[in-house]
């Protein structure tokens, strides 16, 4: 009954995209935090001049890049994971 | 001191104005939540953007805002730390769960995991589980409530317990899911405007140079610039790869999270959801950040906020916010602020008491139960646990009062990380997951969790005083999700018997169901 082209191609797309985008958030995250934990003192370097630290130039990042990477997963998934998922709605509607 | 008095009148008007629209929301919601689907689901017609809105409500708590702001205005940068692990959740539900969640579910996340698994035994663990989480929050919420509420509005610890707890029971049981969304909605725009409106009123007094501002909270604060680096909220790897996976798996394992993506009408909505969700919540994180900083300068070394021993805060840390947007705005702001913080606990505790009651009407009774419960019995039954979670509620948050309860919700976000979300993310994603090994697995790390946090520093030490904790970390997380998840594979894969050879069978199917969404139950207006 599942035998369907476009369902075979959904799956090998949502793949391909859940685990880049996955892998992106999960290491950002995790070199982070393995920063704070293993050498803090990096993070507390402030920039030529400035009081802007290390650290709080990329946690504010983080948060643009955890935003970003929704927006991103979202427009992929209307551009090619949707056509596929109607089309198999037709198919077995 | 100077703020019951001045906030009482500005406050105690917009926090009534607040309550009365709130309960002809709930009045017209009534006639709408008298069937089951009304009840759990507001008949999944919430749009993307109405429920983005709300589950950001359901995060940004009073707890958040004023812990968080707390925080950054005691240690500067660790408090961002907390930030972002709360952030990083989301995309992770939204590339693993959401979709499948929406597809598979109908009113609870118990629907997906006994989608193909043994009703009885699954629903009861998931209900446990969902349980734990919902009432270790609502008491950390209600003791905090207690605490606000006393020192803005002057009322007495207990009777402000009961004002919450009473309201909260009126919001759900008669208004269901769609009236608690909307109180959520309402209160997330008043507490986003409001930390947006402290934020620029900060930033205005240096020009909107960051630089500046910085310069100056590195002035103001004792510690220097050590408040821009990372300080000793995490000192060493396991600490910090346990707190990280509890923060990031756990918000995935939130019941009053997982229940609002059957709101809205299917999987494409659910995805914008998330997406709104995220960008809400991430904007709020950057406000509390720079309304800790901003309290470092305009507060900190003001007098008028200060015990008389010129030293901490009137109140404690957490008031941090509150005095900060009497700094900024005087009194009218302070009193819009102090309405709003109000609102936001009424809100969250009522979206807990809801997640709460589903998971005793439609996961223990009417299923684990295994009668045959008619719908209209099941509305009753949700009912009367409502107000018995709403009075329980009460009642814990008064025998609670003297306690610290802030290791509450790091306990709650452990239980959701070892048991909801592992059982959640393989009965979805895993086809060789067995009920027994489900059971064995989840139970584990339920245990787990909770016995290595009460073994630990928080409650071992500070709490029962002893002199040296039995397990020496604070974040159980990475020890309690490799025992649910190893316990899981081990009993699943030596699982032999006809019931889990028929649960791999039907794994296809569910696949299929979940990635496409062919056959789900679309919104109840049809």
């Amino acid at each position: 009954m599942k035998n369907s082209k476009d369902y075979d191609l959904l799956l090998s797309e949502r793949k391909k995209i859940v685990s880049r985008l996955l892998t992106i958030i999960i290491f950002s995250y995790f070199s982070f935090i393995s920063v704070i934990a293993f050498n803090p003192n990096f993070f507390g370097q402030l920039i030529a001049n400035t009081f802007y630290s290390i650290g709080i130039v990329f946690g504010f990042l983080l948060i643009l890049l955890i935003f970003i990477v929704t927006l991103f997963y979202v427009y992929l998934a209307n551009k090619t994971l949707e056509p596929l998922i109607k089309n198999i709605h037709k198919q077995f509607k | 001191m100077q703020i019951e008095s001045s906030t009482n009148t500005t406050a105690i008007i917009m926090f009534t104005a607040f309550v009365v629209l709130t309960l002809m929301i709930t009045y017209w919601a009534s006639n709408k939540s008298k069937t089951a689907s009304g009840f759990y689901t507001a008949g999944g017609n919430i749009s993307g953007l109405q429920n983005g809105l709300a589950i950001s409500g359901d995060f940004m708590s009073a707890a958040s805002f004023l812990g968080i702001s707390g925080l950054v205005f005691l240690t500067g940068f660790d408090g961002l730390i907390y930030s972002i692990g709360f952030l990083v959740g989301w995309p992770i539900i939204l590339l693993l769960i959401a979709e499948p969640l929406r597809n598979l579910g109908k009113y609870t996340f118990a629907d997906v995991a006994s989608f193909r698994l043994k009703q009885k035994p699954i629903r009861t663990l998931a209900s446990l589980g969902s349980l734990f989480t919902v009432i270790l929050y609502l008491i950390a919420q209600m003791v905090g409530a207690g605490k606000l509420i006393e020192l803005l509005f002057g009322l007495s610890y207990a009777s402000a317990v009961m004002i919450v707890g009473s309201l909260m029971i009126l919001y759900v049981t008669f208004g269901g899911m769609l009236a608690t969304t909307w109180v959520q909605i309402i209160k997330a725009i008043l507490l986003l405007s409001g930390a947006t409106v402290i934020a620029l009123l900060v930033l205005a007094q240096f020009d909107f140079s960051f630089n500046d501002f910085f310069a100056k909270a590195v002035d103001s604060h004792p510690k220097l610039d050590a408040i821009l680096a990372p300080g000793g909220l995490i000192s060493d790897p396991i600490s910090a790869i346990s707190l990280g996976l509890a923060l990031m798996f756990g918000t995935a394992g939130l019941p009053h999270i997982l229940m609002r993506f059957f709101t809205v009408k299917d999987a494409v909505e659910a995805r914008k959801s998330v997406v709104y969700a995220t960008g809400f919540i991430g904007y709020f994180y950057i406000l509390t950040f720079i309304i800790g900083f901003g309290a470092i300068v305009l507060v900190l070394n003001d007098p008028q906020y200060l015990q008389p021993d010129g030293k901490t805060l009137i109140g404690n840390n957490n008031m941090a916010a509150i005095h900060l947007s009497h700094a900024v705005g005087g009194d009218l702001l302070l009193g819009f602020i102090s309405a709003v913080a109000f609102a936001t606990i009424l809100a969250v505790v009522s979206g807990l008491t809801l997640a709460g009651a589903s998971a005793i009407s439609h996961d223990l009774y009417s299923n684990a139960l295994g009668k045959s419960v008619t719908e209209e019995k099941e509305m009753r039954i949700s009912k009367y646990a409502t107000v018995a979670l709403g009075l329980l509620a009460i009642f814990l948050g008064i025998i609670f009062e003297k306690q610290n309860v802030a290791f509450m919700v790091g306990l709650a976000f452990a239980i959701a990380a070892s048991t909801n979300f592992p059982i959640l993310l393989l009965s979805i994603y895993w086809k060789n997951l067995t009920t027994k090994g489900a059971i064995i697995g989840g139970t584990a790390g339920l245990i787990t969790a909770i016995i290595l946090v009460v073994i630990g520093p928080v409650v071992w030490v500070d709490i029962l005083k002893n002199s040296s904790p039995l397990f020496p970390y604070k974040y159980p997380a990475l020890f309690s999700m490799l025992i649910t998840f190893i316990g899981i594979w081990v009993f699943s894969i030596t699982d032999k018997s006809k019931q889990a050879q028929k649960e791999k069978l039907l794994f296809k199917n569910q696949y299929f169901r979940s990635q496409t969404g062919v056959g789900i139950e679309k919104g109840s207006s049809h």
